[in-house]
């Protein structure tokens, strides 16, 4: 991880060697669990199929999310506008 | 780039209350981000609001933040501009908190086009209460208190606002997270009144009822309806019943300064205020 990277306390990170357009690039995508309250916006919001619903024990719903295929993801930053709940940051 | 929410959060209320979904979260987030990217002061801005679960948003900032009584937050607001006009006010608020108890204070912060901006956050129901329609519920959907369907025609939040004379006027949606912060930061930037709506899910109250429970299908549902305010120029009205027709209804340089402008105070109000103040003490 780069020292620009910081991710607050308690994220999980993924990284991956991704490919955007014809570019190479890195990316990081951090996601706080305990946060997470499995709405699944960011698994319908993202165009590559990079987040997967998963079932969990919490206090919401049941459910959770999990990074599947960091190396689609194409930093298109839509799953981190729309989480409502300030739990994804991509790098 | 991510972007440091945290900066802006008390931490130790997050996770939020809202239900899973909603997405006053994401309105939230928006507006975050506009505010970063005019460089508003933590301590220069005020967050006020009324009662909902929109209203809820201020306790979540950390700057100065004041949660007020139910439709009240834009009177609360304008008594801290008037104290201290250099201070930035933005004001949230529910369709209902705005436009039902709140509508008198609603079209008259407009009229004065006092320097402030506020955010209403649509989600045609009470949220907060159990599910009464507001007075933005459509033509034939239901809420607890309409359940065979609701009769009441519905508010154009922008509409008012224009008419009543904000100088900033705009429309977007949850599923339109940046354009929603350009709004914002649009709205920021106007040296006047501006209201920013944002069209949002509530699938636990209003979904629910009309069999869109969940996040996503209530999201689809607003996003199937939206249209672009320039194309719904040229559509028929029968067309754009119950539609959600997203764009900027009015900037200070265009439409205002044409034509609409003959009735329009000259100066920002807590300045014309002042100029008063300063002529008296003259006296
Ligand atoms: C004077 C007064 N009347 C009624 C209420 C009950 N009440 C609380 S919130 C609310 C409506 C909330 O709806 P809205 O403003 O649309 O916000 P939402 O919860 O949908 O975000 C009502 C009627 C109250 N708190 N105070
Ligand atoms: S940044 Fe875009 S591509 Fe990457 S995970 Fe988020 S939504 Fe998917
Ligand atoms: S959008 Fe946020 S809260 Fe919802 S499932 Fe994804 S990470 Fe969790
Ligand atoms: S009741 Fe509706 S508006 Fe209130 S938090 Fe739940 S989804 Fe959001």
């Amino acid at each position: 991880m780069s020292e620009k990277i910081k991710l607050p306390d308690g994220f999980r990170s993924w990284e991956a060697d991704v490919k955007i357009g014809k570019k190479e690039d890195k990316v990081t995508i951090g996601h706080w669990a305990e946060g997470c309250k499995g709405c699944a916006i960011c698994v319908d919001v993202c165009p590559k199929k990079v987040w997967k619903l998963i079932e969990a024990k919490n206090k919401w719903n049941g459910q959770l999310v999990i990074v599947d295929k960091p190396d689609a993801c194409i930093k298109c930053m839509l799953c981190e506008i729309h989480c409502p709940d300030f739990c994804i940051k991509i790098f | 780039m991510a972007f440091d929410y945290e900066k802006y959060l008390r931490m130790d209320k997050i996770p939020h209350l809202w239900c899973p979904g909603c997405g006053i979260g994401v309105v939230l987030k928006a507006m975050l981000r506009a505010m970063e990217n005019v460089n508003w002061e933590r301590n220069d801005t005020a967050f006020v609001s009324g009662i909902g679960c929109t209203s809820r948003a201020p306790g979540y900032i950390d700057c100065n933040t004041l949660h007020t009584t139910h439709g009240r937050g834009l009177t609360f607001a304008t008594g801290i501009k008037m104290a201290q006009p250099d201070k930035n006010l933005v004001i949230f608020s529910g369709d209902g908190d705005a436009t039902a108890i709140g509508g008198n204070h609603f079209i008259h912060a407009c009229r004065r086009n006092i320097d402030m901006t506020l955010i209403v956050v649509n989600n045609n129901i009470y949220g907060m209460t159990g599910g009464q329609h507001s007075p933005t519920t459509p033509i034939g959907f239901k809420a607890s208190t309409t359940i065979y369907g609701n009769v009441d025609p519905s508010f154009d939040i922008c509409l008012l606002a224009r008419a009543a004379g904000a100088t900033y006027v705009a429309r977007s949606t949850v599923n339109k997270g940046r354009t929603l912060e350009q709004y914002i930061q649009r709205g920021f930037e106007n040296k006047g009144f501006s209201v920013i709506e944002a069209v949002s899910n509530c699938h636990t109250q209003f979904g629910r009822k009309n069999n869109m429970s969940d996040p996503i299908s209530s999201r689809k549902w607003i996003e199937d309806r939206e249209i672009p305010l320039a194309k719904a120029r040229d559509m028929k009205a029968e067309d754009l019943k119950n539609m959600v027709i997203t764009g900027e209804f009015i900037t200070e340089k265009s439409d205002l300064e044409r034509w609409e402008n003959y009735n329009r105070a000259e100066k920002e109000y807590t300045e014309a205020y002042s100029d008063i103040i300063k002529k008296v003490k003259k006296k």
